[in-house]
């Protein structure tokens, strides 16, 4: 059930067989949520962090003209709220935009993990400074990079994110968003994403429909997003 | 704005500008043609600030709107979503 947030864990570090117990012993049981469901409301006062096991869901906040903007995506194996913990409520919203299953965490539990297993603590303050880090990387694409280069670079990161909990290989991965939901991640219009679409698909490098993301041409790709990975910390740094 | 629900009809953004023809196959949800219209606005919009980007506009295009029947709802054009003034055309 946490096969895919211990793939993610392991990509980077060490994980024991007693770190692996004390996140199943502080896991409640599964919850599976519908698509579009807005699990957790800016503000609301929370007690439980979420992890995600199965499914997609993203970080988002609404303009009063109707405007959303999603500011991070989460795949399965992230532990999306992990930030609650410490912050107690958050200051965005967060959705399932496919179905998902759930895990959630109390943090009574999460404050008996920091106690307990120092380096488990660690990975975990490195997963939150790993959320900075991607959106830092966003803040670059929702500023200053071209419709064209940002969504080649959202097409890029999402690629590794998957393979890395086993859910994309070589040149392709399901991707069960829509054109409107890609226009919420990158602040473009629907309209556009689908003229940008176009625009990568007839150059070869990268090809998004019904679900799927098929990449022609990967140094194209990463060529047009000036995708460079270090920002995901890939690297394994085990203690 | 209204968001997506289970109630609302598909709309299609079909683009026809320089650069040739971009079907729509996915379609959004829309409470109805006002907002479709909208919406069509909108991209255009979002479509010309990217070229105006690189340092030019082309007007020459149309979104055409239809429904998920592929029926025609309405079409409109580049020049309907922006107001152009050119130089010296106001009075000092």
């Amino acid at each position: 059930m946490i096969e895919k947030h211990l793939m993610r864990l392991r990509a980077r570090d060490n994980v024991s067989a007693h770190e692996e117990q004390a996140i199943r012993d502080a896991m409640l049981d599964p919850v599976d949520v519908a698509a579009r469901t807005t699990i957790i409301r800016a503000g609301q006062l929370l007690s439980t962090s979420t992890m995600l096991l199965e499914g997609l869901m993203c970080r988002y906040k609404d303009l009063r003209n109707g405007e959303r903007q999603i500011t991070e995506l989460h795949v399965a194996g992230d532990f999306v709220d992990l930030h609650s913990f410490s912050l107690k409520r958050l200051d965005h919203n967060i959705m399932a935009l496919t179905p998902c299953r759930i895990a959630p965490v109390p943090h009574d539990r999460l404050t008996r993990i920091t106690e307990e297993h120092a380096h488990l603590a660690r990975m975990y303050w490195f997963s939150t400074n790993l959320d900075a880090a991607i959106h830092r990387e966003w803040e670059v694409s929702l500023g200053r990079r071209s419709a064209i280069s940002k969504t080649a670079h959202l097409f890029c990161e999402l690629h590794v994110r998957l393979g890395l909990v086993g859910l994309a290989d070589e040149t392709s991965y399901d991707l069960k968003l829509t054109q409107v939901d890609i226009a919420e991640c990158l602040g473009l219009t629907a309209v556009h994403v689908n003229r940008t679409l176009r625009d990568l698909r007839e150059q070869g490098a990268v090809e998004f429909s019904k679900g799927r993301v098929t990449i022609g041409d990967m140094t194209k790709l990463r060529r047009i997003a000036e995708f460079e990975p270090a920002y995901l910390y890939l690297e394994r740094q085990h203690e | 704005m209204m968001r997506r629900s289970d109630h609302m009809p598909l709309y299609y953004f079909h683009i026809h500008n320089g650069t040739g023809f971009t079907r729509d196959e996915e379609g959004q949800e829309l409470s109805g043609p006002a907002e479709a219209h909208e919406t069509a606005l909108a991209g255009i919009r979002s479509l010309l600030a990217d070229e105006l980007e690189g340092g030019g506009i082309d007007l020459d295009g149309r979104i055409e709107i239809t429904d998920s029947a592929g029926g025609a709802i309405r079409t409109v054009s580049f020049g309907q979503a922006v107001a152009v003034n050119p130089p010296g055309s106001k009075s000092r």
